[in-house]
């Protein structure tokens, strides 16, 4: 690394022949080191660099262009000595709104950055000469750390200026090593109580009280497992809170932790950053057949309490340690590895690290109408940028085009990463299914896809024929001999009959979606299969086709792969080259570092990944640990510890606790980066304890607005999958069976049968599961289509997976309203709820509303909501006694209206539903007793309340 | 967003406090007047030519050489090898030549191909401009699309009406401030097209459905009345504010309270909207409602024009079909009759009723076509592929100058005068409505975001300044 040896130099060796910085003039330095670059940055864009387009004839590259002015002001400008009277200062404090400088928000000067400008005016506006501004810079950059911040060194930025720009230490305190602090203990004080306290003390605040039992297990309960606790559990804890509410807090923490819907929950956050689908998305979408295998890993990780260490590398090289360890069975043998890959023949353990690799496959996906080349790139800066996110809260699209901005990332560690995936090929591969891998409903959901399989091939088969019927009569009647169509291809037009000889429009259109089809359903049959979404390592160059993917029969010979910065993110503009690399800012070494470089990844096509995976890993690596645990910490306070949890640069949030996150950070990795024990130990924090209604809240509202000192606990509003998993909870309906193959839930029946345009034909309509155990199953199990979202999640802020998403917005929007009070959806859960409360012989009205209050809020109604409530369910059942509900209509197949997209024509198809030919359907309004729908009226209200939706 | 939890509290704390005893509909209303919504009017940063944008996106990419942009050159070389290497046919590619005539319209000479019939009235013409200079950067439907309706191909970005909406409010608290029409059938990448991004919720774009229930579960089950719904929701309240009375320290409650009886007005709003019954039967003619070819596209511009009547502040419609690869004289054709007269009437009716001057009116795709195509199926195709380089869009209304603006080469190959990039295109839009794409900005993930992405520039041929080229 040419770079690193440069900037080492300059950095430590002293060179001769030059000053002291102290012998240059303040005002000069100030130009030097200051203004000019200043001016460099935020002007010479528009006013200088070219000549050509110089705007308002103003150009500021130099002093005496500067003094000219331009053509609106001329030498009020820049009046040396007098900011006062300088124009210029004018604009950039933006107070004439008709020059505003520079024009962007983005770009706009700091209060800091104007007084320079304004202290190197008033100082008469010197402009050293070239060589003066560099002996200066150079003199300078021998110093690391000045009153400007410090310099962090890097493998280099395209330019000086920004290989030496500075740093202040708080702007960039997620690249600096964690420094575990020492805390103000006391006595069995959780060192989160310490820090925060400290904070809280230091402006004279006071904590609010412990929050009542109720809320705490409802709190622990969400929060852990994504569901309400049940009144029962709600009884049990706080019977033995009673007895010890210290044993009873950590006994209820256990239970969670153990319970198998915790990786559940867990696992929901996780696909938030790592953005889970089933489907590619893009033109096509196509499905992901295996993504659910991958899925369940990540469940399985966090209830077996995977340390997050091995749950990084499995996930970014899971299958280059199954390779390694197929090797190792195999004495070395390469063929024997490159078998391996062909049939699957893995053991258990390898076969789980090939299915972490999932998490390569993640992002949105086609190559549709895309050059190869160009795929192949949307493929890797995805990868690379989701790669940063996720494990190192790096927004590394950053630095794709350009050294970074604002943080210390050249846009040489871009392609050094970059460079790191180079090897790493997309494919569908063999893996043979695990013992805990659910594979119920196997059978017949093969039996449904043949079904759908077998219908578009009679379909097709019957137009193909009808076409190759009249093809033959054209062969005869022009005396020509008859070639099938593939045969005929490349004849000359009048050589062959029409390209669709025979079929009107409307069959052409047909024959297209029944083609497309006939291709969908078939690749569905692959979900049955042992295979995975995964990647292996070769030296391919184009992406290959997102229809299928998968590993060649005879490997590419093992060339080696050539990199390259990509000058402005363009593959036509190759620059420097570069091999693999890890980012150089933290100082971190990769395994395989030499001291010529040591931030070197290997360059033989395997172990690239390995090596990138060990440094995220690394317990030296500062971002990886505060990374996670500030996730962890959102989890449990709405607000992370640093606000944005994908970004800890120089734009992002800075921390609000620096000191509690790297304490917590270290403790994590020095106790074996346990994911369980961090919730072990957020969770038995006095804070995690708090009410959410502090005494004194006006007072507190008007110190610390946003609560960022956690004097009291955050509430926050139910996520989607809460919502709809607390409904069918509540309601009794809900089925706890884990993994497995797609759920298809009842989503709104519009959008379930509303046409989809796909790249050349209509997606297949969406059916649901045939019976309700089926479909009642946890949300993070649904079948999530990147091109159809379920309204009702959508609605409550389920992220699109096409992003990753570092914080779930809770907006409350009317449409919210419409779905909780007029849904199919809704009116379902409401009626299975009070069939739940008369099946459970809850008796007259009072305890009908007992129930229902205890199973939605976990306690009792207080005598006003009784009364109320008793007269409302008493006037419904008036109301219901002469209400006449429909009854629902299923069809089992449905006509599609297509415009053709080649000639503009409409024209019709039908297709079949046979998930609706034996449904069961749930419990409907029109089934049920008119006191059964006055009940569901009452149970419709209180799924509508605030106190069911947020979590306190 | 990180907001306060107190915003606004003591405000709404004093009017709940007072909730029971106003009655609910009153207390909202109080609400709706005095508490700011993410959605209230706000001014804009300079004086604006247009108050409303209703944009008719024409998904699959029009061609600009068999709609606006007239190529004698191409008929000339009709099915003669082609050796251009923009677009993604491969192989042996060949000129096609518009299977259309075309004619010079109105004042300033518009051309058009013969297929358009209303929109050559110069009642109509005579507001057009026709803009050639526009340069999509994607060749794949998606991203296209994305980049004309969010100015990112990614996706995952706010969309021109949601920002829009975000900078100058709705006039209308009673209906969503921007409203989104499609066919049946999604445009490819369905929802993201409309989508708000990294920008609060408020500002998605809400879908009105061409059929079933104009905004899903909008009504409530057949079986319950309104005085059932109203009942249902004075219930709903009470539970709600004696949790809300209980939580003061939460001002999240009484937003989610208010947006129940939002969701109560729009219910009646938004069907009075909807039901164009009420319209007279020549506006219902003059819309081509009642002809299947042109009933679909009509009711939804005519549907436009009453949501901005009713103070909506961007309107989308997305009508597809356009990407004639082959049967190119079919394709277009069916697609002009099936548009032609609905905008023509929008323009005609917008003017008549004065709103024209502050409705900017945009027609476009998310790219133009090619000059060339290659065989399909072994045969000479007559269609052409997508192309980047060059399309065709036309706008009126809203302070732009009616006319003709850029050029593009003498086969439509490529933009070569006033080319601009689409973001200059989005930021001449932001500029009409009073808004400038450089302050028009959202804090998210580590900087300010803006809908050019990077800055773009007001296209001054467009409104007014500038030379213009014909």
């Amino acid at each position: 690394m040419k770079r690193t040896s440069i900037s080492a130099l300059l950095l430590t060796a002293a060179i001769s022949g030059l000053c002291p910085a102290e012998d240059y003039s303040e005002v000069d330095r100030l130009f030097t080191l200051k203004v000019g670059p200043l001016l460099a940055e935020k002007c010479n864009g528009c006013h200088g660099n070219d000549i050509e387009k110089v705007k308002g004839d103003f150009n500021m590259l130099t002093r005496d262009a500067l003094l000219a002015g331009g053509e609106t002001f001329g030498a009020d400008v820049l009046v040396p000595g007098d900011a006062a009277k300088s124009f210029l200062i004018e604009t950039v404090k933006w107070s004439d709104p008709d020059y505003e400088m520079p024009p962007k928000e983005n770009d706009r000067l700091t209060p800091e950055q104007i007084a320079t400008v304004e202290s190197w005016i008033n100082a008469g506006a010197p402009w050293p000469d070239a060589e003066t501004q560099s002996a200066i810079r150079l003199a300078e950059a021998k110093r690391k750390v000045t009153e400007d911040g410090m310099i962090i060194e890097t493998s280099g930025g395209l330019g000086d200026d920004w290989t030496y720009r500075r740093y202040r230490p708080e702007d960039i305190w997620a690249f600096l090593p964690v420094k575990k602090p020492e805390f103000p203990k006391s006595e069995n004080q959780n060192p989160i109580d310490a820090f925060l306290g400290a904070k809280l003390a230091e402006v004279g605040m006071t904590a609010a009280p412990e929050a009542d039992t109720r809320t705490l297990i409802r709190r622990a309960t969400f929060d852990l497992t994504g569901l309400p606790p049940t009144p029962d559990e709600i009884a049990d804890f706080q019977e033995e809170w009673e007895r010890d509410k210290e044993a009873a807090w950590t006994m209820l923490i256990d239970r969670l932790l153990e319970s198998p819907r915790y990786g559940e929950r867990q696992a929901q956050h996780w696909f938030d950053v790592a953005r889970y689908a089933d489907t590619g998305g893009m033109s096509n979408d196509y499905e992901r057949s295996n993504a659910w295998r991958y899925r369940d890993y990540v469940i399985r990780a966090f209830n077996e309490d995977k340390p997050y260490d091995r749950f990084t590398i499995e996930q970014l090289a899971g299958d280059e340690l199954a390779d390694a360890s197929v090797a190792k069975r195999q004495g070395g043998d390469k063929d024997k590895v490159q078998a391996a890959r062909l049939s699957g023949d893995y053991n258990e353990e390898e076969s789980e690290w090939l299915i972490a690799t999932g998490f390569l496959r993640m992002g949105a996906w086609d190559n549709a109408m895309v050059k190869e080349e160009e795929a192949r790139q949307l493929y890797l800066d995805d990868v690379v940028n989701s790669v940063g996110q996720t494990f190192l809260a790096t927004t590394m699209r950053c630095f794709k085009c350009h050294d970074h901005k604002f943080d210390p990332l050249p846009t040489r560690d871009y392609y050094r990463i970059y460079a790191a995936f180079a090897g790493t090929q997309m494919a569908e591969r063999a893996v043979p299914f695990l013992e805990e891998e659910n594979r119920a409903g196997f059978a017949e959901g093969k039996a449904h896809v043949e079904r759908m399989l077998a219908f578009a091939t009679a379909g097709k088969e019957a137009l193909v024929e009808k076409r190759e019927t009249a093809a033959k009569a054209w062969f005869a009647a022009n005396d020509l001999p008859y070639l099938n169509e593939k045969d005929r291809r490349d004849l000359d037009d009048d050589k062959k009959p029409p390209r669709h000889v025979g079929l009107s429009i409307t069959e052409q259109g047909q024959l297209k979606v029944r083609e497309q089809d006939e291709w969908i359903w078939t690749r569905r049959l692959e979900r049955y299969e042992p295979m995975i979404q995964s990647v292996y390592n070769g030296s391919r160059k184009g992406a290959g086709s997102a229809r299928k993917l998968r590993i060649p029969e005879k490997p590419a010979p093992d060339h080696p792969i050539e990199s390259t910065i990509l000058t402005g993110g363009s593959l036509e503009a190759p620059g420097e080259p570069v091999t693999p690399g890890v980012l150089s800012m933290l100082g971190v070494p990769s395994p395989s570092g030499t001291e010529e470089d040591p931030y070197a990844l290997p360059v033989s096509v395997e172990g690239r990944r390995l090596g990138l995976a060990q440094w995220i890993a690394d317990a030296r690596n500062p971002l990886t640990a505060r990374s996670i645990v500030n996730r962890v910490w959102q989890q449990h306070f709405v607000r992370p510890i640093a606000g944005n949890p994908n970004n800890f640069g120089v734009k992002g949030q800075k921390p609000t606790h620096p000191e509690l996150l790297d304490w917590i950070a270290a403790d994590f990795v020095e106790n074996g980066w346990t994911m369980k024990r961090l919730h072990r130990l957020i969770m038995t924090s006095e804070a995690y304890r708090r009410s959410g209604q502090h005494p004194e809240y006006t007072a507190v509202a008007s110190e610390d607005p946003n609560n960022t000192l956690l004097s009291y606990f955050p509430a926050r509003r139910l996520t989607a999958e809460e919502l709809r998993d607390s409904l069918l909870s509540v309601t009794g309906e809900l089925n706890t069976a884990a993994g497995g193959l797609p759920a298809n839930p009842e989503i709104n029946m519009e959008v379930a049968l509303q046409p989809r345009m796909i790249q050349f034909s209509l997606a297949p309509a969406y059916q649901p599961d045939p019976t309700p155990e089926q479909r009642n199953r946890r949300t993070i199990y649904s079948y999530r289509v990147r091109g159809l979202a379920d309204p009702f999640l959508e609605l409550f802020n389920q992220p699109n997976p096409n992003d990753s998403c570092e914080a779930r917005d809770s907006a409350a929007v009317s449409p919210q309203a419409f779905t909780l009070l007029n849904s199919d959806t809704i009116t379902d859960r409401s009626i299975a709820f009070a069939v739940r409360l008369e099946e459970e012989g809850s008796g007259d009205p009072k305890g009908l509303i007992h129930r229902a209050f205890h199973l939605a809020f976990g306690r009792h109604p207080d005598p006003v909501e009784t009364e109320r409530l008793e007269t409302y369910l008493h006037e419904m059942t008036e109301y219901h006694a002469t209400s006449k509900p429909a009854e629902p209509v299923y069809p089992e197949q449905i006509t599609r209206s297509l415009v053709e997209e080649f000639s503009g024509e409409t024209f019709e198809y039908e297709e079949i539903l046979p998930a609706f030919e034996n449904y069961k359907a749930d419990l409907k309004p029109a089934w049920v007793s008119a006191e059964t729908r006055a009940l569901a009226d009452l149970c419709l209200l209180l799924f509508n309340s605030n106190e069911f939706v947020y979590l306190y | 967003m990180n907001h306060s939890p107190f915003s606004s509290a003591s405000r709404r704390d004093f009017l709940y406090g007072l909730g029971t005893s106003l009655g609910s509909l009153a207390f909202s209303d109080l609400l709706a007047a005095e508490a700011p919504s993410p959605l209230s009017v706000k001014p804009p940063m300079h004086p604006s030519k247009a108050k409303a944008v209703i944009m008719l996106f024409m998904e699959g990419g029009p061609s600009h050489m068999d709609t606006f942009d007239p190529k004698p050159k191409l008929t000339e070389l009709h099915k003669t090898e082609s050796k251009l290497t923009a677009g993604l046919e491969t192989g042996f590619k060949f000129y096609v030549g518009s299977p259309f005539g075309t004619r010079k319209v109105g004042n300033n000479g518009l051309d058009m191909s013969d297929q358009w019939q209303y929109l050559a009235d110069p009642e109509v013409a005579d507001e057009l401009c026709n803009y050639r200079g526009c340069q999509a950067e994607s060749l794949n439907h998606p991203e296209a699309l994305f980049h004309m309706n969010t100015g990112s191909r990614l996706g995952s970005d706010p969309a021109v009406g949601s920002w829009a909406t975000y900078g100058l409010g709705s006039v209308n608290q009673n209906l969503p401030g921007y409203v989104v029409m499609t066919e049946l059938a999604l445009p490819q990448g369905g929802s993201r097209n409309w989508s708000n991004g990294f920008l609060p919720a408020h500002y998605q774009g809400t879908t009105l459905r061409p059929q079933g229930s104009p905004i899903l579960d909008l009504s409530s089950r057949s079986y319950k009345s309104r005085e059932h719904q109203r009942r249902a929701l004075d219930e709903l309240q009470f539970l709600n504010q004696k949790h809300a009375d209980a939580n003061p320290q939460h001002a999240d409650l009484a937003a989610r309270m208010e947006n129940y009886e939002l969701a109560f007005r729009m219910q009646t709003e938004v069907p009075g909207v909807v039901d164009i019954e009420a319209e007279p039967q020549h506006i219902k003619d003059m819309y081509g409602l009642g002809k299947k070819e042109t009933e679909t596209f009509g009711r939804q511009c005519l549907m436009a024009r009453r949501l901005v009547e009713k103070g909506v502040r961007f309107v989308q419609i997305f009508s597809g079909g356009w990407d004639s690869h082959d049967y190119l004289e079919r394709g277009h054709s069916s697609r002009i009759r099936s548009v032609d007269q609905g905008m023509a009437a929008l323009i005609k009716d917008l003017k008549r009723r004065g709103m024209l001057d502050e409705t900017l009116v945009i027609w476009t795709g998310e790219f133009g076509r090619t000059p060339d195509n290659n065989k399909r199926g072994g045969v000479y195709s007559l269609g052409r592929g997508h192309n980047a380089d060059a399309m065709t869009m036309l706008m009126a209304g809203g302070g732009i100058q009616p006319g003709i603006v850029g050029a593009t080469d003498e086969v439509g190959g490529k933009a070569v005068e006033c080319v601009h990039p689409i973001r200059d295109l989005h930021v001449t839009l932001l500029h009409q409505l009073g808004l400038d794409d450089n302050k028009l900005t959202y804090f998210h993930a580590g900087r300010y975001k803006q809908l050019s992405q990077f800055g773009g520039h007001v296209i001054p041929e467009l409104i007014g300044g500038g030379s213009k080229a014909g």
